[in-house]
């Protein structure tokens, strides 16, 4: 850890979570580096996300220890135009895989790793299907068709989104007549002597009032 | 019979519907073949999806499906029945027509999940076909996601009937008599592979 | 004659069958299922006569079957079923108990000549554990019905049988019957010896291209096979059948054991099957020959 201070900017992001950003030209240097001289000397992971808006890939490998305890994110951008990067088979030879897929799914070359060849998408002729400009829907209207019975099905994130909204707006109502509740039985109490058991009207109270709000959402 | 496990819909109804002539033309050795192979039923299940998963109670001691006369067998050339479980991608659907193609004749096939039907969750999937009926040649539809084996059994106590009364045109029938309509819609999906190429995948290392 | 013959055949595929779906009924009862109908097995193997065969692998493959067949037949058709020496003893008075042990190892020698036509790595797996077992199979048989012969200083099954009119063979001579038995439970083919059909190892052995009426013919020839080898222990160490109803009781006393014996252990690997049949009922036989 404190070898790996010394060369990089490391930032904490949560407890045992780490970060480390480099740039393509630095990585292959980075990635010898940590796996030789720090204790994070195994690839678990290689992830990547597709920033369409900024024209890059986002890969990130994710290292961590023998013992399991920390990882450490090793960031890097790369230009979506088909470009490679090094292999790090030599290091981890489990990142076959890996690449494969990544090669596979966003069409990202690796130098060095020799089986970039069909995996799970077979004889696989159209664009690499988790690019953002890979239309999804445009490919299944095109290559299949649908039986009758599917009109009445509504796109689901909207509906989820409009549904979300509308419990928001009942809640804050709810929200808003429990005040004037509170209100009123504290003007009660003001008024009143103290008794034991207003607590415990209070409970039912709120007790009777929960099936109301269930069926309200319920009945959107 | 309660019809609400099995889809007995309109895709069931059209498939039944086609052939409702044919029963009365048979001899009665053709009856008797009928009701043999309606009693007895070898079952290679291809677990494609997580249909499979309901598999397993069905054939073993909870469900106990030979009772029916349905056992499993571990090779299509054996088989009668083939369980298609849930979605198929575009991978397996090739292994699929393999494994029907194998089978000998008599031969049916049971299509298990929504997915099978049309599309179901994964609707808007690349990766998934969405009708197995334009593939290969399908008698029987269980629908739900994921169906019950209670579910499943109907479907191959509604099948054995319609065996037994020669009430569908059975699949391979349309398989073999349609065959170009098959291999077209197989062809327009997969290209003209549309068989598992083994040897090239591992003698040749470097496609890329 | 001809007639004898067939009511041989025809009685051991119903028995053969009749007995198979007894065991796969009471297999179910151990595992808490009510299993299928008796009938079953019927029912499946004339399915299958009914259908279609897709595979062909040129005339070696269809000879496999056929070979198998025509082993279990032989073999059921030299042994006398009855003691008397007049009805139902087929060909029994031309042949001994040598061309019986014969024939019951040509069956699963057709079976790899068909087998090894097709190429399917399965049933090549298969039929090289079937032909490994077989080794460790013979060895106590033979040992036991070699001490047989020379206690009755006759290879001949009917006089084997007549000599036993006092004392059963299975009581004078026990150590014998013991190594007979466990060799007939390998010979049976189901657990704990049941590695060459093996479904979850090797897909069902040498059977896995045999489809539609070849796969019928080989049900029908084991279900045979199974009620000759029943047959022949009956015949060699329970003093032979008086009537049906002696034959159908010695039979299935013999058919329940093997069942029990079956769903209480599980399967052998193929190397400790033929450990075990070399080390234990070899053994056994070696020391009951010498009490002969
Ligand atoms: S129908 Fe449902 S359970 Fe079946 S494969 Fe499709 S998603 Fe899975």
């Amino acid at each position: 850890m404190k070898n790996l201070q010394k060369t990089y900017e490391v930032t904490q992001k949560v407890e045992r979570l780490f970060e480390v950003t480099v740039t393509q030209t630095d990585f292959w240097e980075a990635v010898l580096y940590i796996s030789t001289q720090t204790e994070f000397n195994t690839l678990s992971q290689i992830a990547c996300a597709d920033w369409i808006e900024e024209e890059h890939f986002l890969l990130t490998y994710i290292l961590t220890t023998d013992a399991r305890d920390k990882n450490l994110m090793l960031k890097l951008t790369l230009g979506r135009e088909y470009e490679s990067m090094p292999s790090v088979m030599t290091l981890f030879p489990q990142a076959e895989v890996m690449e494969r897929d990544l090669h596979e799914m966003y069409g990202i070359g690796f130098e060095g790793n020799e089986t970039l060849y069909d995996f799970v998408l077979e004889q696989w002729h159209d664009l690499p299907p988790l690019r953002r400009e890979f239309d999804t829907l445009a490919f299944v209207h095109e290559h299949f068709a649908f039986k009758g019975g599917r009109e009445d099905n509504k796109d689901v994130k909207v509906e989820q989104k409009r549904r979300r909204e509308e419990a928001k707006k009942q809640k804050a109502l709810e929200a808003a007549k429990q005040e004037a509740k509170k209100q009123e039985t504290e003007k009660q109490e003001t008024e009143k002597p103290k008794e034991p058991n207003t607590h415990a009207t209070d409970a039912e109270e709120t007790q009777d009032k929960k099936p109301d709000t269930k069926e309200a959402e319920d009945g959107q | 019979m309660q019809k609400g496990f099995v889809a007995y819909n309109n895709e069931q109804k059209s498939l039944e519907a086609e052939t409702e002539g044919i029963k009365n033309s048979q001899t009665l050795i053709q009856k008797a073949m009928n009701w043999f192979s309606a009693r007895s039923m070898f079952v290679v299940a291809y677990g494609t999806g997580c249909g499979a998963i309901e598999m397993p109670p069905v054939f073993t001691s909870r469900y106990d499906i030979e009772r029916l006369g349905v056992v499993g067998v571990a090779t299509p050339r054996q088989a009668d029945i083939m369980i298609v479980s849930g979605y198929c991608s575009l991978k397996t659907l090739r292994r699929v027509i393999r494994t029907y193609e194998q089978m000998s004749e008599p031969k049916y096939v049971i299509a298990l999940g929504s997915c099978t039907i049309n599309g179901g969750m994964y609707w808007d999937s690349y990766n998934t076909i969405k009708k197995l009926e334009e593939y290969i040649g399908v008698d029987m539809y269980v629908a739900g996601c994921m169906p019950r084996p209670e579910a499943l059994i109907e479907g191959f106590v509604k099948l054995q009937e319609s065996i037994r009364n020669n009430t569908i045109q059975p699949g391979y029938v349309k398989y073999r008599e349609d065959y170009a309509y098959y291999q077209a819609n197989q062809e327009k999906l997969l290209g003209k592979e549309t068989q598992p190429v083994y040897e090239e995948d591992y003698a040749g290392m470097n496609l890329s | 004659m001809f007639i004898d013959l067939l009511i041989m055949l025809v009685m051991a595929y119903g028995f053969g069958f009749l007995y198979y779906g007894l065991y796969r009924n009471i297999s179910a009862r151990v595992h808490g299922r009510f299993g299928p109908s008796l009938a079953q097995s019927f029912y499946d193997s004339i399915k299958l006569f009914t259908k279609d065969t897709s595979t062909d692998f040129g005339w070696m493959f269809f000879a496999g079957p056929i070979i198998m067949a025509s082993g279990a037949i032989l073999t059921v058709l030299f042994i006398p079923y009855f003691n008397h020496g007049e009805r139902l003893v087929g060909l029994s008075p031309y042949g001994n108990l040598i061309v019986v042990l014969y024939f019951m190892v040509l069956g699963p020698l057709g079976n790899a000549l068909g087998v090894g036509s097709h190429g399917n790595p399965f049933g090549a797996m298969g039929i090289t554990r079937g032909l490994t077992r077989l080794l460790g199979l013979e060895m106590p048989f033979y040992i036991a019905v070699v001490g047989l012969m020379i206690a009755n200083e006759s290879a001949d099954i009917g006089t084997i049988m007549a000599n036993q009119a006092e004392t059963y063979n299975i009581i004078a001579h026990p150590l014998l019957f013991i190594a007979a038995f466990i060799s007939f439970l390998g010979f049976l083919g189901k657990s704990p010896f049941d590695v060459v059909g093996a479904p979850q190892e090797v897909y069902s052995g040498p059977a896995v291209e045999f489809g539609g009426k070849f796969l019928a013919l080989a049900l029908s020839q084991s279900a045979i096979f199974s009620f000759a080898k029943l047959l022949l222990m009956v015949d060699l160490f329970l003093g032979g059948a008086d009537s049906l109803w002696d034959l159908i009781l010695k039979t299935f006393v013999l058919f329940v054991a093997s069942v029990f014996v079956g769903n209480v252990y599980g399967r052998f690997t193929t190397a400790q099957s033929v450990d075990f049949l070399l080390k234990v009922p070899t053994v056994i036989a070696i020391v009951g020959l010498l009490f002969v």
